[in-house]
């Protein structure tokens, strides 16, 4: 989209093929100006080449268990019901007793050999794509700030969401559609802040669907002559109020942005249309059990829409708000969120790879953190930043690996500590950024996904 | 450079503006994990005897330098080699020698040094360009020589205005400012806007509406000298003056009118119910151009002033205070003490934002890195905010919090209404345990009608709810750390679980002086309050004359309003700014003056200008034009309104959450948690933080609402009711009346020749409605030249 071939600005307009435009419009004109290229424009395109286009966040909301899902700890089971043999952090929240071993078995898998939990068979299926990063450090024990963290960097104050510095660092494949969609079914608890464009520009901001039968707000018919006639009467009014006004981006680009409202009334909707998915495929991914259903429908969407070049998916796991929050009833519940998620995301899994697009799509799971390996009261486990997991496929990551380690009991990460900061960092470079280099001036100083933080964890790239 | 226009080289500035933290962030990682791990454990666990001002056994953990040296045991590490270094025997207590000596470190602390050790040491040399102190508060802070002479930290000079070659295009002092730059740079001012566009212009930048086609002609045929003035006094004279302006202000306090966007669900202890209070006082205040300095006491201290009126309760000063009382805090962090300190920081940081332009913020967790503002300074100012009550108390783990909320009456008309309550609700209990009884205690039984009886008595005398606001108080946060008046300690790294030493409350050293007074009894919000609002305080004047010139031309004569610090960009015309503000305090701090002068300048008169000024200064910083700009997102929906007739102008009250009702869009709720609103869409302020300037952003989503949404078909119908109403099918050539009549009251002016063609066609093709629809989507109608 953004090639070096001199464009008049009339062909941009009548190339209206080219636009959603949720990549604001007049930077997308400007973009096509030959000066443009006389410019420095180093954000518009990466800074390097890119391993990965896409991204497909699977995120589960509450804090999925590490020591029951993808982090085996032997030495929890022989001393379960003990005390932890250390001081816990000052920061722990409520108190937690004594340490509970997990009540599933872990088994090797795959050629890799990686240790996962029972829970998780569709997973422990494509292990040999996925490498869990084991050593996760988060800085915040309470859902709001770590999830905040988790998705914009930063745990108290509104920054730009890792999303929209993608979309605002690269704009969009496929300009029909948004270049960041959120699908969230319930309202989670720290809502739009996590997908917030915060001092970008807005449009840099997550599209939100919450029903999936509505994706997109104010879509109108699209075989609408009645609605082409006004257009083209706008057109021409607005060429004429122009005609008297020195060149200006900005009514350029609100031209185009009615022609580009229109097409996309004929485009977006079969992009979110997974009704016309086969039935085998919609059986792959479980949309046919009650369970699996409202995942394996997000999963399956996300497919669709990353295929259409949209740049990044961000799947809320949430039928109801934190529903991976084990505080109690971790036996029950536990198991039931596997069930709900594992099978629609082994699907997407294997839907990506067969269509060729596990190699350059990154697929990150996990939530904000992990939790206690000691009980909160008998049958829960209490918020964890210390040291939890989460695991990475695709888009240039190395299948069937480990990386970093926690202590015995899965308390503290102490080996090769991964930061979501250093997370964060792997993830822009993956998609072709210097995370030091992406920035945006606001308030007098520029911002960075990463703040003054961040490691490239190279050893885990392809 | 040659063709491009404005927005683009905006754009294009904001893509490649040079790094302001480049130095720091070519750390290296080693560096960095040094930082983030290392540091914070020398800090925390050794450095108390190991220090700068003890060195037990003569050992020195401050610098790689001295670790080497080491103490009297020899070196206390040997790079690379862990295993050989006495520092991690020391801390795996293997050895005699024990350190820490009370208590061993936690595992994983053990690990991380060792870790540290293995991969040589890594230790960064301070930090530029502040000598930045460790977050002990015991660093060696100093002021730059370049701190000391900035620009906007000197007082404020009265500088005369300038001599310029074109004596006769100055209108008043402003452009003789503006003109010289212009003639030093070989710019000519463009030729005056039609009075039409001025007219347009100056009505939607003061009242954030379009002019009536009566109007027009009123000014467009009043050829007196005072046509111009007479103009603006009726607009500034105007309500909706306060309405438009309070708006710039609220994204400035990032208000919000709730954080939840449903009404049902909103939880009332912590959403800010009662915030349209300060809304509609930041709207009254500007109406009645209460003088700024006021208006900035009020929102610090407000609680504090005595009523001008003698009467025991000033409204107006507890409801100014929802300026700091109405953060981005929700139900907030399930830590609460975390969310405290984020509270106090949030405050902090938007009064340095919003009253200073200073980013007093960045010194939480360090000195400024580039401001004169240290880390001490932060928590003198913290002090401050501790020893404020926002919250009924603490709160617990997980649950809600209460925001402080006061009655707007006198203390015994609350306790009146109150008693009364209370005692409907204990008959009320009384009477559901009569249901419980068994057997059924029968209907008319007499001590059940009693009961009734007496419950509708005190019903019928029950005095009427009073208001009631959110608000600050002195006195701390009950169940916190700092439950009362008091001074605070630094928080290492921020951190309320690592406490250093206590700092008195006081102002910014470098700006206030190190022989302040202390604060005799209260707070101390009243004397930061005094602070700000000081004559001799040369921030505050600057930073709002500023404000109001981004308000009328798109851009400040600084362009980081929220930033006059080191990494702000310098004002274009300082002179020009100085003397607004000196002239602006001297008036009297007053707003509404300011406004004037610069609206009736011959700046501000300036027409789009031709091609050629655009190229020589595509970013019009030299002002040698008027720049065109996109109305904001509430102006849009107002000026549809306005179109249709159906505007309805009423001021005050709680916000709505339909967009479809047909007040001004300040009226329309601002939901913290709501970002796919109508306003959000056309880049409204987010209201997280202190908003200095709203970007614009053209997007399908945009023209997709204006094309489908109910609200936008709705204003198209009502506009051509209008015409077809004010034109009735009997008027002679009534098309083209209804298209003049449509062109006035949209564009104030008369349609062309080519326009109508194509309007006739739509509506011979169509229907009014769809002309009027394509008229409310056209770019002159949201475009101001």
């Amino acid at each position: 989209m953004f090639n070096t071939s001199p464009l008049t600005r009339r062909q941009v307009l009548a190339q209206t093929g080219c636009g959603f435009g949720m990549l604001a419009l007049a930077e997308l004109l400007a973009a096509q100006e030959p000066e443009r290229s006389s410019q420095p424009s180093a954000v518009r395109s990466p800074h390097h080449a890119p391993r990965a286009k896409r991204i497909i966040f699977l995120y589960m909301p509450g804090g999925p268990s590490h020591v029951d899902l993808l982090d085996e700890k032997p030495r929890l089971e022989i001393e379960n019901g003990k005390p932890l043999p250390f001081d816990k952090p000052k920061l722990e929240r409520t108190k937690t007793g004594n340490l509970l071993a997990s009540p599933w078995k872990f088994a090797k898998h795959g050629e890799s050999g990686v240790a996962v939990s029972e829970l998780l068979p569709g997973l422990a299926s494509q292990i040999d794509d996925v490498c869990v990063i084991r050593s996760m450090v988060a800085d915040n024990i309470n859902h709001t700030g770590a999830a905040l963290q988790m998705c914009t960097g930063e745990q108290a104050f509104s920054r730009p969401s890792l999303g929209s510095w993608l979309t605002y660092g690269l704009g969009t494949e496929n300009q029909n559609l948004p270049g960041f969609v959120v699908v969230s079914p319930a309202a989670v608890f720290q809502g739009a802040q996590l997908w917030a464009s915060s001092f970008l520009p807005s449009a840099y901001q997550g599209t939100l669907v919450r029903d999936l039968n509505h994706p997109i707000a104010n879509l109108g018919s699209a075989s609408n002559q009645q609605q082409r006639d006004k257009l083209d009467s706008l057109r021409r009014l607005n060429e004429i109020h122009k005609q008297t006004r020195a060149a200006d981006n900005q009514l350029d680009a609100r031209i185009a942005s009615f022609e580009l409202a229109f097409r996309m009334q004929s485009e977006a909707p079969e992009a979110f249309d997974i009704s016309r998915e086969s039935e085998a495929t919609h059986k792959l991914y479980g949309t046919d059990k009650p369970e699996s259903e409202l995942f394996g429908k997000q999963c399956l969407l996300a497919r669709r829409l990353v295929e259409r070049g949209v740049r990044f998916v961000q799947l809320f796991d949430a039928p109801a708000n934190n529903v991976w929050d084990h505080h109690s009833g971790l036996r029950e519940n536990l198991p039931k969120r596997c069930r709900a998620v594992d099978q629609p995301i082994t699907a997407l899994l294997i839907d990506l790879k067969s269509r060729g697009l596990l190699e350059d799509t990154l697929v990150w799971w996990g939530g904000e953190f992990g939790r206690t390996p000691t009980a909160e009261g008998t049958d829960g486990r209490e918020h964890h930043p210390f040291g939890f997991s989460m695991w990475l496929a695709g888009g240039g990551i190395r299948g069937g690996m480990t990386y970093g380690a926690t202590d015995d009991f899965g308390w503290h990460s102490v080996q090769d500590i991964v930061h979501v900061h250093d997370l964060h960092a792997t993830i822009l470079h993956q998609m072709g950024f210097d995370h030091e280099r992406l920035t945006y001036r606001f308030g007098g100083r520029d911002y960075r996904l990463t703040d003054v933080h961040g490691r490239v964890v190279t050893e885990i790239l392809t | 450079m040659s063709k491009l226009p404005q927005s683009f080289v905006l754009i294009l500035f904001l893509l490649t503006a040079p790094g302001g933290l480049r130095a720091e962030d070519a750390a290296t990682a080693g560096a960095e994990f040094f930082e983030k791990q290392i540091r914070p454990l020398l800090v925390a666990h050794c450095q108390s005897c190991h220090g700068e001002k003890k060195q037990e056994g003569g050992l020195r953990l401050t610098s790689r330098e001295w670790v080497l040296r080491g103490g009297e045991s020899g070196p206390a590490i040997a790079p690379g080699k862990p295993e050989e270094s006495l520092l991690i025997k020391a801390i795996d207590y293997l050895d005699d020698l024990k350190m820490p000596p009370k208590q061993k470190l936690a595992e994983v602390e053990i690990t991380l040094l060792k870790r540290w050790v293995a991969t040589g040491a890594p230790w960064p040399e301070s930090l530029p360009p502040n000598n930045v102190s460790d977050g002990t508060g015991q660093g060696g802070w100093e002021v730059t020589p370049q701190q000391r002479s900035w620009w906007a930290f000197q007082p404020m000079k009265a500088a005369k205005s300038p001599t310029v070659k074109d004596e006769r295009w100055a209108r008043n002092e402003i452009d003789r400012f503006v003109l010289a730059e212009m003639e030093a740079r070989g710019h000519a001012p463009a030729a005056a806007a039609d009075r039409r566009v001025w007219l347009r212009r100056v009505t939607f930048d003061l009242t954030g509406l379009p002019p009536t086609p009566d109007e027009l002609d009123a000014f467009v045929g009043d050829q007196s000298d005072q046509a111009f003035e007479r103009v603006v006094t009726r607009l500034l004279e105007s309500p909706a003056y306060g309405q438009r302006w309070a708006r710039h202000w609220l994204d400035v306090a990032r208000y919000a009118d709730y954080h939840g966007a449903n009404p049902q669900t909103r939880v009332a202890s912590c959403d800010p119910l009662e915030a349209w209070h300060y809304r509609d006082w930041v709207v009254d205040s500007l109406n009645r151009d209460l003088p700024f300095d006021q208006f900035v006491v009020h929102q610090i201290a407000g609680d504090l002033l005595p009523s001008p009126n003698g009467e025991a309760v000033y409204p107006d000063g507890m409801i100014a205070t929802a300026f700091l009382a109405n953060g981005v805090w929700d139900r907030g962090d399930a830590d609460k003490e975390k969310l405290l300190s984020d509270m106090v920081d949030d405050q902090i940081d938007t009064v340095g934002k919003a009253f200073l332009g200073l980013t007093l913020g960045c010194a939480r967790c360090h000195d400024h890195k580039f401001d004169p503002i240290s880390n001490e300074d932060y928590y003198a100012l913290a002090g401050i905010f501790y020893s404020s009550r926002f919250m009924d108390n603490l709160g617990t783990k997980g649950g809600e919090i209460t925001l402080k909320r006061v009655p707007l009456v006198p203390r015994a008309e609350a306790a009146l209404r109150h008693g009364y309550e209370v005692l409907i609700q204990s008959i009320n209990t009384k009477l559901a345990a009569l249901e419980k009884i068994a057997p059924p205690v029968a209907a008319d039984h007499p001590e059940r009608l009693a009961l009734i009886k007496e419950r509708d008595a005190l019903q019928a005398e029950l005095p009427p709810p009073y208001p009631i606001a959110i608000t600050v108080q002195d006195g701390g946060m009950p169940g916190s750390l700092f439950p009362g008046i008091q001074d605070v300690p630094i928080h290492i790294r921020g951190s309320y679980t690592r406490l250093g030493k206590v700092v008195p409350r006081r102002m910014p050293v470098f700006f206030a002086g190190d022989s302040q007074s202390p604060i005799p009894h209260g707070s101390g919000r009243r004397e930061l309050a005094a602070w700000i609002a000081s004559k001799s305080n040369p921030l505050t004047a600057r930073v709002i004359v500023n404000r109001v010139w981004q308000g009328h031309f798109g851009a400040g004569l600084v362009r980081t309003p929220n930033n006059f610090g080191l990494l702000s960009e310098p004002p274009t015309h300082p002179e020009l700014l100085d003397w607004l503000a000196a002239r602006f305090v001297e008036e009297g701090w007053s707003l509404k003056k300011l406004h004037e002068w610069i609206v009736l300048s011959a700046t501000y008169r300036q027409g789009r200008g031709e091609l050629n000024t655009q190229q020589n200064d595509p970013e019009n910083r030299w002002l040698s034009r008027f720049a065109a700009r996109r109305l904001e997102a509430e102006a849009i929906r107002d000026a549809m309104l306005a179109v249709t007739g159906k505007l309805d102008l009423s001021t005050g009250g709680p916000a709505s959450d339909d967009l479809a009702i047909t007040r001004r869009s300040l009226y329309v709720q601002t939901a913290r948690w709501d970002r796919s609103n109508f306003a959000m869409l056309f880049d409204a302020a987010n209201p997280d933080a202190s908003v200095e300037t709203r970007t614009v952003s053209t997007v399908a989503p945009q023209s997709l609402f204006l094309l489908n949404h109910k609200f936008a078909l709705e204003q198209a119908k009502q506009l051509a009711e209008r015409l077809i109403r004010v034109v009735p099918n009997d008027t002679p050539d009534m098309e083209l009346a209804r298209i003049q009549r449509a062109y006035r009251l949209l564009f104030n002016r008369l349609a062309t020749d080519e326009e109508i063609a194509i309007a006739r066609d739509l509506v011979a093709r169509s229907s009014w409605d769809d002309l009027a629809h394509v008229l409310l989507c056209s770019n002159e109608f949201v475009y101001i030249d």
